[in-house]
């Protein structure tokens, strides 16, 4: 048996898998409170209006006000969310061998359990500063959950493609410039979401534009790395084309969402340009807006989660190279450190 | 990333996301939000040009104090003992405050929900997203609005606001709410909006007097009060100045139809109309009037300003100016009419004009006075009604020829 099968579980793998796409369709639904700013639907938490927050009448919360099933639904969801990533632990703390690892899933349900007060207090405190960390944090979360099911996953653990032993030179270098760049998007993009009645237009305007200029940013990174990715020096690393192939997927649909989402909010300013946009009347809390503004938001997510897939997968590969290079074998540096203390301090060196 | 894969067991990620949040929270900070309404500095400001900027926020701020004590805060709105009821004072609590429902599960704070964002916490057309729409959110504070069935310098009607709520405004970022009706919980919201509207509009053009009094040195202690008084009223005799439009016969037959578009086209060619003046000989909108409009003449041309001197203008920015721009004549090909798109309401924009903006009002031909009579002003709604092609969006049909073919044959 693999030395790596001893250390390592396939059922974490399979649970952080779970969770986060359990988690993805709670950052939808954050992203619809905030569009519909339904945040003060329930004036109260934990509880909602009063009742156990899993006692509230079902009949009320589905055939009540918009608002308030958006605002309960997403409680509901996160609650269950959490309960996930308790089972999560508990798997990791039985099965996993890497004490980091296992680390990281404690820190994820703490991430959630942080989480879920932010978003209570912001109730509590009525404090539309919160609800802005709250949203910005979401996704966070949610890439913390990614990172366990990346850092689990087979792929990982064996690396079996790095053969060469090469190094991926600047790709590791553009993806986590990208990574941090897709943070940074997320909380302009949060602050223009949760913008606060106070702000100055000219202070709206400059995010706007800074929005605009890391977008641009962002896009010129995901391309750089497509090309990297499939030049000749990495052309053995296809591994890299995987997460490479979801960000240019992702960042087409979120450009679109992005025009998409200017105009569903606020029409164009250039409606000589078509009928159409000179006919187009903005619905508000139209079910269509209301989708793609939150669909901006939610892919945004997802880009984040790529980048970071793009970043696991790229400093895996140069560590396993280092490793390889020194000790000529493909293992985790992990258990490679705790099986053969000298050869991995020498191979992270 | 060299200290990330050096050191696999530290857990980086939630440290970073740590960082994140506290820089977060000291970004915007975490107080409460106090909300209140911004003084109208911009319009001390075009008033008294050679005063400092302090007196300048002085005699604003004191404006502020004098008519808060008549309305309250955005979040505690209240109406001025004495004054005539102009506004339904429980929808206007309901539309204000901050958004959110409570124990009861009654929804309050409509205004912050979906206008404030454009309009602002004063209705001042200065909210966080305005700087980047064209056209610019309204300011309600003149008392002004455009799509209405008064005449020029009267109020609109309740009627009015709901129309433009309920519909929206094609071409801009004024949303249609109509569908909030469709749904038990929010079909009094739009009512309430109107409410909220009418209120913020009468506290603004209070203030605005108000504000005028302190600077031409005319304040005394029954002034605001006075001019509440003044304000209500002009608004609760809206009803009274609205115009119902005649029923506009559809000519019957295709020739009839041809014959009242031509004459139509005629008078929208004339000198008399000068309607393609502004929006183009073919009404495509490339006509050649560089208008501005009244709110923006307000603080520039009436100051003494001109609004294309940016050397000019660019010193009342920091009382809350945006950027001067042309008010530019609607295409009126596209079928994007704000106004409405029934005859009724091209009728009503062409007898009444569109309030604030160069679109005048018609010269009628009535007591001898030259202008165009009732039958010709029937003929030019056809004209338009048929080069919108609000028919069809193009396809309608005038003898056998769309409106592409029949402007191709007529130019």
């Amino acid at each position: 048996m693999h030395p790596t099968t001893e250390a390592t579980s396939k059922w974490v793998y399979l649970w952080a898998r779970l969770v986060t796409v359990l988690t993805f369709p709670l950052i939808w639904l954050g992203g619809l409170v905030t569009t519909h700013d339904a945040g003060m639907a329930v004036p109260d938490w934990p509880g909602t209006f009063g009742y156990n927050l899993f006692l509230y009448p079902i009949s009320t919360w589905l055939f009540g006000p918009f608002d308030l099933f958006v605002e309960h639904g997403h409680r509901l969801l996160a609650s269950v969310v959490g309960l996930f990533a308790i089972g999560l632990c508990v798997i990791a703390y039985r099965t996993e061998g890497r004490r980091w690892v296992v680390a990281t899933c404690f820190a994820f349900l703490a991430a959630i359990i942080a989480q879920g007060v932010l978003g209570g207090v912001r109730v509590l405190f009525d404090a539309r500063t919160l609800a802005m960390i709250h949203g910005c944090s979401g996704p966070m979360v949610f890439a913390l959950g990614g990172f366990i099911a990346m850092v689990s996953s087979p792929r990982w653990q064996f690396a079996t493609s790095n053969r060469t032993g090469r190094k991926v030179g600047a790709i590791g270098f553009v993806a986590i410039l990208l990574f941090l760049l897709s943070i940074a998007q997320l909380f302009v993009g949060a602050h223009l979401r949760h913008s606060l009645p106070t702000w100055l237009p000219i202070f709206f305007m400059s995010l706007v534009h800074t929005h605009l200029l890391m977008a641009t940013l962002i896009l010129v990174a995901i391309l750089a790395l497509a090309y990297l990715v499939r030049s000749p020096s990495n052309r053995v690393s296809t591994e890299l084309r995987s997460p490479s192939n979801a960000l240019i997927a992702i960042v087409v649909v979120q450009v679109l969402l992005g025009f998409a989402t200017w105009i569903a909010n606020y029409a164009t300013p250039w409606i000589e340009l078509t009928p159409w946009l000179a006919r187009y009347t903005v619905q508000g809390k139209g079910y269509w807006e209301s989708m793609i503004v939150t669909g901006h938001q939610a892919t945004g997510s997802l880009l984040i989660l790529a980048s970071l897939w793009m970043v696991c997968r790229a400093y895996r590969k140069n560590a396993l190279a280092e490793t390889s290079q020194a000790s000529n074998l493909k293992l985790d540096p992990y258990v490679q450190r705790k099986h053969q203390p000298e050869a991995v301090s020498v191979g992270i060196e | 990333m060299v200290f990330i894969s050096r050191y696999p067991d530290i857990p980086k990620f939630p440290v970073a996301c740590g960082i994140a949040v506290l820089s977060l929270v000291g970004f915007n900070g975490c107080a409460p939000l106090e909300i209140a309404f911004r003084a109208n500095e911009l319009h001390v400001a075009s008033l008294s040009q050679d005063s400092s900027g302090q007196q300048i926020s002085e005699s604003a701020l004191r404006g502020q104090k004098l008519v808060e004590e008549l309305f309250g805060t955005p979040d505690f709105p209240k109406w001025p003992d004495g004054v005539g009821p102009a506004v339904d004072m429980d929808k206007v609590s309901r539309a204000a405050g901050p958004v959110g429902r409570n124990e009861s599960k009654i929804e309050r704070g409509l205004y912050r929900k979906h206008c404030v964002q454009c309009h602002g916490t004063a209705g001042d057309g200065l909210g966080p997203a305005s700087a980047l729409l064209a056209p610019y959110p309204r300011d309600f504070r003149r008392g002004s609005f455009k799509f209405k069935s008064t005449p020029t310098g009267k109020k609109p009607t309740h009627a009015d606001l709901v129309r433009t709520l309920e519909n929206g405004l094609p071409g801009t970022a004024m949303p249609a709410f109509g569908t909030l009706k469709l749904s038990p919980e929010f079909e009094q919201d739009v009512d309430a909006l109107a409410h909220y509207v009418r209120f913020l509009s009468i506290r603004g053009e209070v203030e605005r007097k108000v504000i005028s009094a302190i600077v031409h040195d005319e304040l005394d202690g029954d002034t605001p009060i006075q001019m509440a008084t003044l304000v209500a009223a002009n608004w609760i005799a809206a009803d009274s100045h609205a115009l119902q439009p005649p029923t506009i016969n559809i000519p019957g037959s295709d020739q009839e139809r041809t014959a009242s578009i031509e004459r139509g086209k005629s008078i929208f060619l004339s000198e008399l109309t000068a309607c393609s003046k502004c929006h183009g000989t073919a009404g495509d909108g490339k006509g050649t009037s560089q208008d501005f409009d009244e709110w923006t003449k307000d603080w520039t041309i009436r100051a003494g300003i001109d609004p294309a001197k940016k050397a000019e203008w660019k010193a009342m920015k920091k009382y809350g100016a945006l950027k001067p721009v042309i008010d530019s004549a609607r295409n009126l090909t596209f079928g994007a009419l704000r106004g409405g798109t029934t005859r009724e309401d091209i009728y009503r924009r062409i007898v009444l004009g569109i309030e604030g903006s160069p679109m005048p009002a018609i010269a009628r031909k009535e007591n001898g006075n030259p202008g165009v009579t009732e039958e010709g002003i029937h003929d030019l709604v056809e004209y338009i009604y048929f080069i919108s092609g609000l028919e069809s969006h193009g396809g309608s049909q005038v003898n056998g020829m769309s409106k592409g073919e029949y402007h191709a044959s007529n130019h």
